[in-house]
Formats: C-alpha cells, sequence, structure tokens
C-alpha cells in the first residue's frame, strides 16, 4: 500500500470535519431541522443549507484525497511557516492586548476617581492603547520580518498611528479608534 | 428606447449635477468626480506598489468613504467613484514597477515584464510605459463598453425568463464555475466555496434562535461580512507576504532598468504597429472578464501567448522576450479588459467575480439603497427607479476615468515609478494597522478584530495549502441570496423535492455546473 501522503491528510481531515459537523454541530446547533412543517405547510429548515454545505465540503474532501498525488508538490505548509504563524498571531496579541489595557491601566494609576469609560473619548486617554499597541504591532512585525529591531521600525509605527489618528479620530468627530467603542 | 436614453442622461447629471465638493466661480466642482481623480492617482500609486493591490485600497478605504459620507444615497457615487477609480487606476499602475524594475505590481502585470523591462533595459523606459498605458486605457474602454451594451441586456432576460428556480441553479452554476477554474484543482476550490457557504450561515436563519453559533455571544449577529472578507483577502495575504520576506528580506526589491536615452518616448508607427494586438487582447480580456472567476492574469498570459505565437510565423517581427512593443500590447490591453466585463455579472445578476467586485458589492451593501442584480435594470411606468440612475452615473464614471487615464495616466505612471521602492518589510505592518483600524472603526467592537485575524489565519493556511481565497469570498456573499431563493422557490413550488429541475432552463443551467466542475477543473 503506497505512503499516505499530506494532501490524503488534508482530504480526509476534511471529510472528517465534514462528517462530524453533520453528526453534531448541525443537528445540535439549529432548532428546525432540514424540513420544517408548520400548519400542513412545508418549508426549508434552518440546517438545510448549513447541511448541504458541509455535503460538499465531505466532497471537496473526497476529490482531494483522489487529486492527493498531483497538488503534492504545490502544499508548503511546514513547521517553520507554523512558527512564523506563531510568531506573528504572539505580536498581535500582545499589541491588542497592550491596545485594551493601557487606557484603562493609566486612568486607574493616574487618573484619579474617573473610570476610562468616562474618559474614553478625552485625550489623551483615549489615544495611549492605540499609541502603545499600533506602533508595538508596527515595529514589532517589521523587526520579525527584518530580524532586527530598528529606532526607524519604530519611528514609522509612531508616524503611521498619527496619521490613523488624525484621518480618523480628528477629522471624525462620531468615530472612535480602537478599543475606545468596546469600553 | 427613449425611456433608456432618459436614464442615461439622468446617469449623467447625477455625476455632474450631483453634491459639489466646493463652487468655483458659481460652478460646483461634483464630488463624484473628485472622488473618482482621488480613486485613480491611488490606484496608479498602489498598483505601482510591490506588495500592494487595488483590493487592498479598496478595503482599507472603504470603511474611511462610508465614514465620510454616510449612509445615505448621495453618498453612493462619491464612493462608487473613488472605488472605480482605484479598480482602474490600479491595472494601469501594475505595469510601473514591471517595466521599470522588472518586478509586477499586480500579479496580472507578470507578462508585461517580458516585454516591457528588456525595452526599458535599452534605455528606452518611456517608450515602454506609454505603450502600456494606450494599450491598457484602449482594452479597459473597449470592456466598458462591452459592460455597457450587455449588462442591462443580461438583467432583462434573466428578469423575462427566468423564476425562482432558475435563478437558485443559475446562482449554483455561479459558484461552481468560481470552484472549478479557480485555483490548482476542483476538490480545493469546492472546499473554499463549502468554507464560505458554512460560515455566512452562521446566525443567518429564519429561526429565533441563531443557528451554528456553537453558544457563543459574539455570533449572535453572524460573522461581520467585513472582518471575513477583509480577513480572507487581505490579511492573509499579508501574512503570507510577510512569511515569505521573513524567509528571504529581498524578495520583493527592486532591481532599476537603465534611464532613458534620447530616443525614448512613443517612436513613429508604434500604435500603427501595436494596434492589432490591442484588439485582439481586449476581446481576449473582454471575453475572459465576463466570466466570473476567471482572472485577469489567465487574460494577460492568453493573449500574450497569442500573440507570440503569431509574431513567430512573421520572420521580420521583433521575437517576444526582447523588449517587443507587440508584447506589452497584448499583455496591457487583456489584463486591463477584464476590469469592465468582470462588472456585468455584478451589476446584471449580481455575481461578483473578482476581487474589486467583491468590495463594489460591499460597498452597496454598506451604504444601501443599491443592490446590485436584475431588478436595478427595471423600468417601472410612471415612477424613477434610482437604482438604474445609479447604475449609468457609475458607467459615467467609468468613461470619465477611462477619459481621465488617457490624458494624464502616463504622466501619474512616470511619477509613481519612486513607489516601488519602497520596502514591503515596512510597508506591509503598516497596512495592516491601517486594515484593523478601519475595520475597527466601522464596527466598532474588538471581536471584529479578532475575527479578522482570525480569517487572516484562514486566508494565509488556504494560500499555504493551495487553496484558492476568491471562491471563499464569493461563496460567502452569494451564500444568502442562494437560500434565500431556495427557500422561495421551494415554498412557491407547493414543496416539491424536485423545483430545481422543474423546468428545462434550471436542468441546463444545473447540468452546466456539473459540466464545469468535471471539465473545467481537470487538469490545471
Amino acid at each position: 500500500m503506497p505512503r499516505l501522503s499530506f494532501a490524503h491528510g488534508l482530504g480526509l481531515a476534511v471529510i472528517a470535519l465534514a462528517v462530524l459537523a453533520l453528526i453534531l454541530w448541525v443537528p445540535q446547533d439549529t432548532v428546525s431541522g432540514y424540513l420544517l412543517s408548520k400548519r400542513g405547510r412545508v418549508s426549508i429548515g434552518d440546517a438545510m443549507a448549513p447541511g448541504l454545505a458541509f455535503g460538499l465540503m465531505a466532497l471537496s474532501g473526497a476529490l482531494i484525497f483522489l487529486e492527493a498525488r498531483r497538488a503534492e508538490a504545490e502544499i508548503r505548509l511546514t513547521a517553520r511557516s507554523i512558527g512564523f504563524l506563531l510568531a506573528i498571531l504572539t505580536i498581535c496579541l500582545l499589541a491588542l492586548g497592550a491596545m485594551i489595557w493601557t487606557g484603562p491601566l493609566a486612568v486607574a494609576l493616574f487618573g484619579g476617581e474617573g473610570s476610562y469609560r468616562n474618559l474614553r473619548d478625552t485625550a489623551p486617554w483615549k489615544y495611549l492603547g492605540f499609541i502603545l499597541g499600533g506602533t508595538g504591532l508596527v515595529a514589532a512585525l517589521i523587526a520579525l520580518v527584518e530580524h532586527r529591531l530598528s529606532l526607524r521600525a519604530v519611528g514609522l509605527g509612531l508616524v503611521t498611528v498619527a496619521v490613523l489618528i488624525g484621518v480618523f479620530d480628528l477629522a471624525f468627530d462620531d468615530l472612535l479608534l480602537p478599543p475606545n467603542g468596546d469600553q | 428606447m427613449s425611456e433608456m436614453l432618459h436614464y442615461v442622461w439622468l446617469g449623467v447629471l447625477s455625476v455632474f449635477q450631483g453634491p459639489a465638493l466646493l463652487e468655483l466661480g458659481g460652478i460646483g466642482l461634483p464630488l463624484a468626480l473628485v472622488m473618482l481623480v482621488a480613486g485613480l492617482v491611488t490606484g496608479i500609486a498602489v498598483g505601482a506598489t510591490p506588495g500592494l493591490a487595488g483590493p487592498m485600497a479598496m478595503a482599507i478605504s472603504l470603511p474611511l468613504l462610508i465614514s465620510a459620507f454616510g449612509f445615505t444615497p448621495d453618498a453612493l457615487l462619491p464612493v462608487f467613484g473613488f472605488l472605480i477609480g482605484i479598480m482602474k487606476g490600479a491595472t494601469l499602475g501594475g505595469a510601473v514597477p514591471a517595466i521599470l524594475f522588472n518586478l509586477p505590481g499586480t500579479p496580472d502585470a507578470m507578462m508585461t515584464t517580458l516585454d516591457g523591462f528588456p525595452m526599458a533595459q535599452a534605455g528606452q523606459p518611456r517608450r515602454a510605459l506609454r505603450i502600456a498605458q494606450l494599450s491598457s486605457v484602449a482594452g479597459d474602454t473597449f470592456s466598458d463598453i462591452v459592460l455597457f451594451i450587455c449588462a442591462p441586456f443580461l438583467a432583462v432576460m434573466v428578469e423575462a425568463y427566468l423564476d425562482l428556480p432558475e435563478k437558485t441553479a443559475l446562482l449554483i452554476l455561479s459558484i461552481s464555475f468560481i470552484a472549478a477554474v479557480m485555483g490548482s484543482s476542483v476538490g480545493k476550490g469546492l472546499l473554499s466555496v463549502s468554507l464560505g457557504l458554512v460560515v455566512a450561515f452562521i446566525a443567518a436563519g429564519t429561526d429565533l434562535s441563531p443557528r451554528l453559533t456553537l453558544g457563543i455571544d459574539a455570533l449572535q449577529t453572524g460573522v461581520p461580512l467585513i472582518a471575513a472578507v477583509l480577513g480572507v483577502l487581505i490579511v492573509g495575504e499579508i501574512f503570507a507576504t510577510l512569511e515569505r520576506l521573513w524567509h528571504d528580506n529581498h524578495a520583493l526589491d527592486v532591481k532599476a532598468a537603465s534611464d532613458g536615452s534620447a530616443e525614448d518616448g512613443l517612436q513613429p508607427g508604434d500604435i500603427r504597429r501595436i494596434a492589432p494586438y490591442v484588439g485582439r487582447g481586449a476581446v481576449i480580456g473582454a471575453a475572459i472578464g465576463a466570466l466570473p472567476g476567471v482572472g485577469s492574469t489567465l487574460a494577460a498570459t492568453l493573449s500574450y501567448t497569442m500573440a507570440a505565437r503569431r509574431a513567430r510565423r512573421n520572420p521580420a517581427a521583433q521575437p517576444f522576450g526582447t523588449g517587443a512593443p507587440e508584447g506589452i500590447a497584448a499583455t496591457e490591453a487583456a489584463n486591463s479588459a477584464v476590469s469592465g466585463a468582470n462588472l456585468i455579472p455584478v451589476l446584471s445578476l449580481g455575481i461578483p467575480g473578482n476581487a474589486a467586485a467583491v468590495f463594489l458589492i460591499l460597498a452597496a451593501d454598506s451604504i444601501g439603497g443599491f443592490n446590485p442584480g436584475p431588478a436595478v435594470f427595471s423600468m417601472p411606468e410612471g415612477a424613477i427607479n434610482p437604482q438604474l440612475v445609479t447604475v449609468f452615473g457609475i458607467f459615467t464614471l467609468m468613461s470619465v476615468g477611462n477619459l481621465l487615464n488617457w490624458v494624464v495616466g502616463g504622466g501619474v505612471m512616470r511619477a509613481m515609478g519612486v513607489l516601488a521602492k519602497i520596502p514591503a518589510t515596512r510597508l506591509l505592518p503598516v497596512v495592516l494597522l491601517v486594515s484593523l483600524t478601519a475595520i475597527y472603526v466601522q464596527e466598532t467592537s474588538m471581536f471584529a478584530i479578532w475575527a479578522t485575524l482570525a480569517f487572516g489565519v484562514l486566508g494565509w493556511a488556504m494560500r499555504k495549502l493551495a487553496v484558492p481565497v476568491l471562491p471563499f469570498v464569493i461563496a460567502f456573499i452569494l451564500a444568502g441570496p442562494i437560500e434565500r431563493s431556495a427557500r422561495e422557490a421551494f415554498s412557491a413550488s407547493g414543496a416539491d423535492p424536485w423545483f430545481l429541475f422543474s423546468s428545462p432552463t434550471s436542468v441546463i443551467l444545473l447540468l452546466l455546473a456539473v459540466v464545469a466542475l468535471i471539465f473545467l477543473g481537470r487538469e490545471k
């Protein structure tokens, strides 16, 4: 028996995912089922469309499995690639975390009695998270890709953040920069 | 006919007599035109910058435009003006780095490098840019004329002859076709389509309790459209390109050609020399563009290959690949002729065929008051259909855009050459922050940002596994209309389970869908 390749595995995984969704997710997470009968009138229920979509997914998995040998050369998912993705996601997570928490933390430490919710549309509090998180995101991603941290990258992040504040916050009264709409 | 001409006139007036930016000597400067010019310049700049693309600029600018112009019908033409400007400008701008630096600004300009760069290296960069501009604008203009003629007729035919089952079958044919022709295999095309459908179906049913939410509160209103589309299309692309640059920092660096010589610029006889190639390229591009999902890269490749074959038969012709003007003309005419024809299925059927069309639909969907599809071309008796006026307003903007590209496009192209030198390693993180901020401003929710990043990971993974991303986006957009028309057709047929096979037309459309999947998806 020939060895199963990555593409074979992808095809099988897609089939397994689709079958699991058809057996577990669709029936348990829809109310009306595939067909709905109300006062003798039959109509299509909420499960029909997702059911067919997962059926199509299972079919696609079978086709990927059958086409596996031909498609093998195109798959470039390596451990190194996944490592890069994890690094990029960690940077995004930390930067967005800084964006969310810097403002409230600064208000708690230096804002006296007020809460961040009350100050979320007041300078400088409303900019703190965006400046730190946004600059950090740009600078860290540049550092990751260029394999070195440079002052120029930090400067570029600051300029980008300043332009975005000008374009969105200063130009429009009704727009809120992240994360102020959620606070 | 006179009624149609009346609508054409109203469309022209809606652009020139619409809201004005400011008044100069008592004459208003139409906002839609100003936005068109701004979009064109932005588009050429974006096309000229490796690592950026027209859809990326459209994605970033859409929330800004909506914030600036609001959700009123008056916002439609200025917003469409800017987006159409980007679409047209990016097609033109893609040739700039291809010719000057041997680096295509957009994927469809790849074939332009084959003759454009050698011509620039031979000391004639201005000549190459001028040939690219003339060919590109000629192809684009031809394509727009095809759109103006075909879209209304197609829409009227669909409205007159297709009932609910046939419309459902047509939508199924569209996504089957897209799954078959995009990407490396039909299995992966179908996987992309099915993922798009599943994500779109989350919380989109008719039950009081929303479906497929996994009990997550944030999913009770479904996946934000902008997060899914921008995540897969734009953030996924940013992640994938950043990874490429991480492996090789210089992957997108430019190699400059030599400076222009004294003999640079358009030569006598050039226009006569390239005209037949432009004509054939334009026809190939427009024909391919009218099919949803078949991109401009295929049109450019096909046109270039056919032109090269023709040149080989003529011993006196300059061989392709050595800086032949015919090579640049064949490529640029074909890839530009795709963009106008791509809007035929969008405007007449509401089916987006490419990424630019997706953003036009998103704009229409966000602003409201304009729903692309057969209904926009209806002419009710005794009343004016504002959607049809908007369509002719869009056509007017496209025509003015072509005129501007003819007149000033070349100058802007030359001026933008410097942008190709911006390192993508620094540009893309900036684009990511701008995209995430733009999404937040529109959705005002961190969930939208998390969702965008999650879809970015999906888009990155799809690219790594050679699964095409555009079928996902198109299926995501068409999922609602497919389900709605199927539900209505089923009810109207009295719950006939075979309602999709109730008429010869719908049977033919479904058979075509199967044929597309079997034959178009075989070998790539």
